[in-house]
């Protein structure tokens, strides 16, 4: 009984954090254009806090830079339990154009920290963003806060 | 008292440290750290074929991306002693405006989020939607767009697609009117904004800050007035105010809207016929431009080698603002959240920003104030 409740409440408010570990802006901006009216996030009980302490969901993108590379376990850590994490753009997947000879780039993210859902796109559209978080969050969250009891 | 705010922070939306001084409650000195996003660009960039460059000088910055590949182009065909047809002009003088508005209502909407007010901080983003869509209607893409190629555009336009972006630009027209009256009149907002963050005409030249940032502090400056389409085809007259405040900067940014309106409609009715790229034959040379980013000047400083990239130097305007703002805007603020607003209307761009870092001889890097440096 309390686990179905505690199931309700995760699956309809979910707190977004967006760690930008060094791409070029383009899906930080795309995530942005999410909290617009046109595509309203927050209809679907998304808000976007910009705190890793309070986040359900950490939105990463870009490759990892040099600065992050200690940087995004430890802002990993902080979020607390359920957390899942969606790696937003080509950047986080791949290095995209910046992991070839000269760049400065650690890429994959998933050396660093366990990624459950990866929408490639430089940038993808807001609602691919959107239809990621919904697909893998609510359910996703519901089931980890499950496992720890 | 040091306040440290960042990288991850609810008021940025970007990676970098804000370290704020504090006495009580006044803040009383400002130093930003750099270094979160740097990638190291402009070394991937060298040794590569313009094709290859081009494409990763949009990924310079994701919000003015636009304007990087075009002035990459115009340095290219300087080099080459081309210059693009009168089409291909007119065509990148529309997309050059549409991302300006986007740019604009998006810094502004920055602005307000950081004062949380949500009600203009939604109107803006409402009617940045209707940009976005413009942009796509045009080039197939909502942020990067790919639509320079060096010697032209990469597609041919036509009534079909310049009436769509007419409509848009009616529907922004439509509610930018009551969104500015809304900022510019409202009293609640105007107590938190004017006479905060003041940077005089003195400190605007002192710390080179260029753009909006410039302007609203009394420097009438905008290098659109010197760039060779603008000259020949088209009128506007440049944007600017003597406050110098958090409030002059967020109006300057609205004012122009209006102003790349009626450039995009100007392009649109006098488009004339022709051909929309020209071949170019690729030669040895350096050459440097200088455009007018949504941000300030921009500017590329490129060698090639037959062709082949040798040497590539970019200057984005957001450096200079970031450290005017910190060196002039942020000192004496009454609180640490008007410093955390007056930092977002400065309109930094931290992606632009991060290319460089001076290292001395230890190897400890070491980033500096640019007063110290230049």
């Amino acid at each position: 009984m309390l686990n179905a409740i505690k199931d309700v409440v995760r699956k309809s408010s979910i707190h977004v954090c967006i760690v930008n570990c060094g791409g070029c802006n383009g899906c930080d901006v795309e995530c942005v254009a999410l909290l617009s009216p046109r595509y309203d996030l927050e209809q679907y009980g998304i808000y976007v806090h910009n705190n890793p302490r309070e986040a359900d969901v950490l939105l990463l993108t870009g490759a990892v830079t040099e600065q992050w590379t200690d940087n995004l376990k430890r802002v990993y850590d902080k979020a607390p339990e359920p957390k899942i994490v969606v790696s937003i753009g080509n950047c986080p997947i791949s290095g995209d154009v910046f992991n070839q000879e000269g760049g400065h780039v650690h890429a994959p993210a998933s050396n660093f920290i366990p990624v459950d859902a990866e929408v490639p796109g430089c940038p993808p559209r807001p609602s691919e963003i959107l239809e990621a978080i919904l697909a893998v969050g609510p359910q996703a969250i519901a089931d980890r806060g499950r496992e720890k009891k | 008292m040091i306040v440290p705010i960042g990288p991850i922070h609810p008021a940025l939306k970007e990676p970098i440290r804000l370290k704020l001084q504090t006495e009580g409650e006044k803040v009383v000195k400002a130093e930003i750290e750099y270094g979160y996003v740097h990638r190291g660009i402009e070394k991937i960039i060298e040794g590569q074929t313009w094709q290859r460059g081009i494409y990763l000088s949009e990924r310079v910055c994701g919000i003015c991306s636009y304007e990087h590949t075009q002035t990459f182009a115009e340095t290219i065909e300087q080099i080459c002693g081309v210059i693009a047809p009168p089409r291909a002009q007119f065509l990148r003088v529309i997309t050059n405006e549409l991302d300006r508005i986007q740019s604009h209502f998006l810094g502004n909407s920055t602005f307000f989020k950081s004062m949380d007010h949500e009600t203009l901080f939604m109107h803006v983003l409402e009617l940045r939607e209707y940009a976005m869509d413009a942009i796509e209607l045009l080039t197939g893409n909502r942020v990067n767009m790919g639509w320079n190629v060096v010697g032209g555009v990469r597609m041919d336009a036509d009534e079909r697609h310049f009436k769509p972006i007419l409509e848009n630009l009616k529907k922004i027209e439509d509610g930018f009117e009551i969104t500015r009256e809304m900022f510019a009149e409202g009293p609640a907002l105007a107590l938190r904004c004017k006479d905060v963050g003041i940077m005089t005409k003195k400190e605007a030249i002192k710390g080179r800050a260029v753009g909006p940032i410039g302007r609203g502090s009394g420097i009438k400056y905008d290098y659109r007035e010197d760039h060779y389409t603008y000259e020949d085809y088209f009128d506007f007259k440049t944007i600017w105010r003597k406050e110098g405040d958090n409030y002059a900067r967020t109006l300057n940014r609205f004012d122009e809207i209006p102003e790349s309106i009626s450039l995009i409609r100007q392009a649109i009715d006098n488009i004339p016929k022709g051909d929309i790229r020209v071949p170019v034959e690729l030669k040895s040379g350096y050459a440097m431009r200088k455009n007018e980013a949504p941000r300030g000047e921009v500017t590329y400083m490129i060698e090639t080698n037959g062709n082949l990239i040798k040497h590539i130097s970019i200057r984005t305007p957001s450096i200079p603002n970031m450290d005017s703002c910190a060196k002039y805007m942020i000192p004496n603020v009454a609180s640490v959240s008007d410093a955390v607003s007056t930092y977002a209307s400065s309109d930094p761009c931290v992606a632009c920003a991060e290319r460089v870092s001076i290292t001395d001889e230890n190897g400890d890097v070491e980033l500096k104030n640019i007063d110290e440096v230049m």
